[in-house]
């Protein structure tokens, strides 16, 4: 190492003034940043490298508080992207949870729905075939209590000690009712899947655009 | 400053002083791609194998950070110089995004070159 005295002096004065500027950073990390722009200048200035040449790389590396802004700079961005990325894990999260349970209500109303109209639609059609054993009917128990029951009789004969309560009217309400009350549960499902979907293209769109930027 | 004309050079200037710094970081990770390298090297090899002019003070903190975001490693290596040298290296978080950022990049470059082609037949009218 036969550096000028000069030249030394320069670049540990340019060290130095360096890490005073990084002093608000941990010791370890201070240290590696310094020795790493040490290995550089040593590296770009020959061992006979003249005092003007040392200027040049020290120059070349702009001021020492410049180049500790510009550490501070590129954490403050590290530290956003990471901030962003927790944020964006929060959202996604929630946006699928939130579906889960949107999707959970949808299927539990449907299938509800479902269930319902075909009972009716069934009823309908047991009213057409066995008209006298088919229909809402109140029990008057020898007991003294009282109950009602769908459909229910044998065969065609209406059960034991009972009235309907429904008559003919339970032919439109199992024929009418029943597949109206199917496809209304049709038209909602497909409603709330449009509904659950649509937001979700929009949010990924402006979620994308964001993080491209 | 009240020259148009010079305050239209002056925002071409700057938006391309923006597009070579943001291109800096995928430059950094292909550079890395085939082997480990300290940040003299990088530099270097942006030298000889493009037009990338960057000023010495912006690698290193940029490495920093990539360093800090887990997509490259560091180490430091005793060299026959005398002194050590820092050596950076991909982790495969590292691989992943270079590989990630290289296919927007190229769909980028290709959809704005479709945007581009009117200008094409004007540029070369005025270059000759």
């Amino acid at each position: 190492m036969s550096l000028s005295e000069a030249s030394q002096k320069a670049i540990d004065d340019y060290l130095a003034a360096l890490r005073r500027q990084l002093r608000d950073l941990m010791e370890e990390d201070m240290n590696d940043i310094v020795e790493e722009i040490r290995a550089h200048i040593l590296d770009k200035t020959s061992a006979d490298a003249n005092s003007a040449q040392v200027e040049e790389t020290l120059a070349a590396l702009g001021p020492p508080a410049a180049l500790a802004a510009r550490y501070r700079t590129e954490e403050m961005m590290r530290r956003a992207e990471a901030h962003r990325s927790g944020a964006q894990k929060t959202r996604i999260a929630a946006r699928t949870a939130g579906f889960a349970l949107a999707t959970l209500l949808v299927v539990a109303v449907s299938g509800l729905g479902y269930f319902v109209g075909g009972v009716l639609f069934v009823i309908g059609i047991a009213k057409l075939m066995w008209p006298h054993g088919t229909g809402l009917w109140e029990n008057h128990n020898p007991d003294g209590t009282w109950g009602y029951g769908l459909s229910g009789g044998s065969g065609n004969t209406p059960p034991a000690n009972s009235h309907d309560l429904l008559g003919w009217w339970l032919l439109p309400i199992g024929l009418v009712l029943g597949p109206a009350l199917i496809y209304a549960t049709f038209r909602l499902g497909k409603w709330s899947w449009k509904k659950m979907w649509r937001p979700k293209k929009w949010q990924q769109v402006a979620g994308e655009s964001q993080a491209g930027m | 400053m009240n020259d148009p004309e010079s305050s239209k050079t002056d925002s071409a200037d700057k938006w391309e002083v923006q597009l070579r710094k943001g291109s800096l970081e995928v430059a950094i990770l292909a550079a890395l791609w085939r082997s480990r390298l300290y940040g003299l090297e990088i530099l270097r090899h942006f030298e000889s194998n493009s037009d990338l002019v960057v000023v010495e003070g912006t690698i290193y903190p940029l490495l920093s950070r990539l360093r800090t975001l887990g997509l490259v490693e560091s180490q430091w290596v005793e060299s026959d110089s005398g002194h050590p040298r820092k050596y950076y290296s991909l982790t495969a978080a590292g691989r992943e995004r270079a590989l990630e950022m290289s296919r927007t990049w190229t769909h980028f470059a290709a959809s704005l070159n479709n945007l581009l082609a009117p200008l094409n037949g004007a540029a070369r009218l005025e270059k000759p």
